[in-house]
């Protein structure tokens, strides 16, 4: 017989049923990518131009040359097919060029490969070509990007590109959590955990406990644009954010006219329309009022106690005074946004506006009660881990996810409501979500192997560690200072 | 050659065919017989450090034309620049100027060893690269009494011959690592760490880890191989000098170099290395090569090299060792240039790979992993296919890189008369004749 108590007896038989059934429905977080071909492919990253005259005077020389071994009169100077076709080089494939320039460089007479404008003007200043050419292959495949050579890019950069995330060098706990041989857990908390817990003097807990729920990954789906949602496009985020198990910010108003309720769609809905909170049914468990009234907030959270009220707002110019209003309400869920570019509160980058609001909440002692969400300038797979580091729990995503269904951007786009989107012309529903699948599983993993090389084993606990980013300026400051000419770092 | 054609060992002729049109065209871009490729270079290897590089390793002399000191990438060695003295207190530019360094700079029984450049070659391992590449490496370093290292794939065969310049390179993964390698070397590295990819450890994806990769290594063919990270036998820094600890049983006289990337703390790891016994402290800055490395982690894992090597400098300084161990920096030193500034940060030498292979024609395209054929590098550098790995013969590779680290030694020694320093080592560690500039070097 098996355990402690009379009534918890097992016998072995029925303890190894038991254990069977408990491990039988251990289920390890994954992500099932599937390569997921385009429907609107990107522009060739190379134009491929060879001279007909020059190539036919070439091989008309090596018949001479080399005759009966035509192996050799028709070797290509290329392995990736560009040459490949029926008449060869007199009819090339630009789309299988890599750029080795093996080519231009055998025959710089008649072949010439330049960058294609076509794919280099794609984007804008933020969301360039580089990281769109990026997130296509990312959503394509669903693998982290590997590739050879070292870093091509500038020495530091502005945003994003000015900090260094750290890793520990031989004392480390976790290991390679990409490849399976242990756990990372990629769940965050989205809601609030009591400070501490109090008890009456015969020992009964008083306060409330946690009003939270989990998803897998530090990341939800974000509304775009108004003039880019559709119902169409809500489902496809719904089913998407229902296989990865995390959250669909939809507009309230197409929640309910499509039926889109579910554990996993959050609606947001308007201060005026805020009497609808409690229609949202079907396991609905957050909301999202877009705007900050503490008489509203006060009203529904009273009215609908069962559900998890967040607040959504800009970084605007006095968004602090907000921030406090908001923690003195008890608000557990705030979601800041900032334009496309990361940019808000008056210029400000969002890196350290949201380490503001992080250490603003630190110095009040509600850290884990309130959940930070950050909509606004990530967009690509570094800029999630180095978001957390600043302090957010969670970032949102929308402009990446209408990028990994292929679609082309246009109009202001660093305006949250500015810009237009061209999807493909025709698309099933089940091709745009395993894009955007794709896309998940590629960056949660690109998200372990940071976390991994900083030896942490959960994303939880990589918010607001900020001893775990290195910034170029402060380590130029460090390094240069003493040399003639430097006047700071990041010049 | 079509895409599902199996390669075969090509015929003389066709070798022949090959490497003379890539040896010629190599020439005519670089004289300005032609322009400059639209699709070359990048903000760090910029077109005009390529191709610079390619001048040198034809003709062993700088070239005119083309800025072969600094790239474009805004900042680190590309915003520095040299206070060189006035014209008439320039020394003669002479082999006189001493370029030597030495590494063994402890007060032990093991040997000194003074490669007469501050220069040996970084890790690149046999599957990641050919026995060519490698091979090609190793006489190099014997002609100029310098070292390079195996990488982590293991020692093939061939390199016995070269074994008293062969760095055996002992990593995470211990690939290919044996007792025989171990007792051949001279010098006997701990990869920590790489600079591309610092926590990941090594990855040769499954592509390139052919049948006699995989027979070297000890794995399975066609399976990728993910080095751990870190050592699994490693948790503290003790634990580090039990490695070197079994190591020292195998070769006594071999000096231990440690090899590590950059993270916040790299100055405490640096002296904790000397204590477990190091005579060689590497740092892989952040922009460093590899074969294989996720993109994510390029540049934004760890710092860059510039940064790293004044922190550790002072504070070996600082704890009152620096003279007793030898610094060394990789992972984006491009130039001779590059080389000289490292050393003015602190460093006393310089490990180089991508500049080595790009001195063998590498245009840094970025497909030395595989690429969309699966079959490696193009030009026959980072690649074990059997008829691509012969487009770059060993002979060929040897005289490129004697002429390169030619005029590299040249240069170096230009820059070292012009602030009137008669030997390299009196350039370690003086920032003070840097000037930090606001636009990029020319």
């Amino acid at each position: 017989m098996i355990g402690m108590g009379e009534k918890s007896r097992l016998t072995i038989a029925e303890f190894a049923k038991e254990s069977r059934i408990r491990a039988d429905s251990y289920h390890r977080y994954h992500i099932d990518t599937i390569e997921t071909k385009d429907r609107q492919s990107l522009p060739n990253r190379f134009l491929v131009s060879v001279g007909k005259l020059g190539l036919a005077k070439l091989l008309i020389g090596e018949v001479f040359e080399y005759w009966g071994k035509w192996d050799v009169v028709f070797a290509r100077p290329c392995t990736y097919g560009v040459f490949s076709g029926p008449v060869g080089g007199f009819s090339p494939r630009p789309e299988k060029c890599v750029g080795c320039l093996r080519c231009t460089i055998e025959h710089p007479e008649f072949v010439t490969i330049a960058p294609n404008p076509a794919l280099s003007s794609l984007g804008d200043s933020y969301l360039n070509s580089n990281i769109i050419s990026t997130i296509d292959e990312e959503a394509k495949k669903g693998i982290v990007p590997v590739r050879g050579q070292g870093y091509r890019g500038r020495f530091g950069g502005p945003g994003w590109d000015g900090m260094f995330t750290d890793m520990s060098e031989i004392v480390r706990p976790s290991r390679d959590g990409i490849h399976g041989r242990e756990l990372i857990s990629t769940i965050v908390d989205i809601g609030s955990k009591p400070m501490r817990l109090q008890f009456d003097v015969d020992g009964g807990l008083v306060s409330a406990g946690p009003k939270m729920m989990s998803i897998q990954v530090p990341f939800v789906f974000d509304t775009p644009a108004e003039s880019v949602m559709t119902p169409r496009l809500a489902k496809i985020w719904k089913t998407a954010a229902e296989q990865v198990d995390t959250l669909a910010l939809i507009p309230g108003e197409m929640v309910t006219s499509n039926n889109l309720a579910s554990p996993s769609v959050v609606p947001v809905i308007s201060l005026d329309s805020f009497e609808t909170t409690g229609s949202f049914k079907n396991g609905t468990r957050m909301v999202q009022l877009d705007g900050w009234d503490p008489s509203v907030y006060s009203s529904i959270s009273s009215s609908n106690p069962d559900l998890m009220i967040s607040i959504r707002m800009s970084f605007d110019a006095g968004w602090q005074q907000q921030l406090n209003e908001m923690i003195d309400a008890g608000v557990s869920v705030i979601h800041f946004v900032a334009n496309n570019h990361g940019v808000a509160d008056g210029g400000r980058f969002i890196m350290e506006i949201i380490i503001e609001a992080h250490e603003m909440l630190l110095k009040a002692g509600v850290r884990d009660k309130v959940t930070l969400l950050h909509t606004g300038g990530v967009v690509a797979s570094d800029h999630l881990p180095k978001a957390i580091i600043c302090g957010v729990d969670a970032v949102g995503l929308d402009l990446p996810l209408l990028v990994a269904m292929q679609a082309r951007l246009s109009g202001d786009t660093s305006n949250r409501e500015g810009y237009m989107a061209k999807f493909p012309r025709r698309f099933k529903d089940s091709w745009a979500c395993q894009r955007i699948v794709n896309l998940t599983g590629s960056w949660r993993d690109q998200m372990l192997e940071i976390l991994g090389a900083m030896g942490i084993r959960e994303v939880r606990r990589l918010r607001g560690e900020m001893g775990r980013a290195m910034w170029c300026t402060h380590l130029e400051e460090e390094a240069f200072s003493e040399i003639e000419g430097f006047i700071g770092g990041g010049i | 050659m079509a895409k599902n054609k199996l390669p075969v060992f090509p015929s003389e002729t066709m070798i022949h065919k090959i490497t003379n049109l890539l040896h010629d065209g190599m020439e005519a871009r670089t004289t300005g017989k032609f322009e400059i490729p639209p699709a070359l270079g990048d903000a760090r290897w910029t077109d005009e450090l390529i191709l610079s590089t390619w001048h040198m390793a034809a003709t062993g002399t700088l070239p005119e034309n083309l800025n072969y000191k600094t790239g474009k990438s805004n900042g680190g060695f590309d915003r520095l620049d040299f206070k060189t003295l006035d014209e008439e207190q320039w020394l003669k530019h002479s082999e006189d100027i001493s370029t030597s360094i030495e590494l063994n700079r402890r007060d032990d029984h093991r040997k000194k060893l003074s490669p007469a450049i501050p220069i040996y070659g970084g890790g690149m391992s046999y599957g990641s690269v050919s026995v060519n590449v490698m091979m090609a490496r190793a006489i190099h370093a014997k002609n100029w009494n310098t070292y390079m290292s195996t990488g982590e794939g293991g020692y093939p065969e061939e390199l016995y011959e070269c074994r008293e310049n062969v760095i055996t390179q002992v990593a995470t993964g211990l690939f290919g690592v044996e007792e025989k390698s171990i007792q051949a070397s001279p010098i006997i590295e701990f990869k920590y760490a790489q600079g591309a990819k610092p926590g990941l450890g090594g990855h040769l994806l499954a592509s390139k880890a052919g049948e006699e990769v995989a027979k070297m290594r000890g794995s399975v063919p066609f399976v990728s191989l993910f080095s751990p990270f870190p050592f699994h036998s490693t948790y503290s820094v003790e634990d580090h000098s039990k490695h070197i600890d079994w190591v020292q049983t195998i070769n006594p006289d071999a000096l231990i170099s440690v090899k590590v990337s950059t993270p916040h703390d790299v100055d405490m790891v640096a002296v904790g290395s000397y204590y477990a016994g190091a005579h060689i402290i590497h740092l892989d800055g952040g922009f460093g090569g590899t074969g294989a490395a996720p993109e994510i982690a390029k540049k934004n894992i760890a710092m860059p090299i510039e940064l790293a090597v004044p922190k550790v400098h002072k504070f070996l300084i600082k704890e009152g060792i620096r003279d007793n161990v030898t610094l060394i920096a990789s992972g984006g030193i491009r130039t001779a240039d590059d080389i000289a500034k490292a050393i003015a940060l602190g460093a006393n030498g310089v490990v180089l790979g991508t500049s080595d292979l790009v001195a063998m024609g590498c245009t840094r395209c970025s497909n030395c992993e595989g690429g969309p054929s699966g079959r490696g590098c193009p030009w026959g550098l980072t690649t074990t296919d059997i008829e691509l790995q012969e487009w770059m013969q060993q002979d060929w590779g040897v005289k490129r890189l004697d002429n390169y680290y030619t005029a590299l030694q040249w240069r170096l020694r230009d820059i070292l008369r012009k602030l009137g320093l008669s030997d390299v080592n009196e350039l370690v560690g003086r920032t003070d004749v840097l000037v930090y500039t606001r636009s990029d070097g020319k």
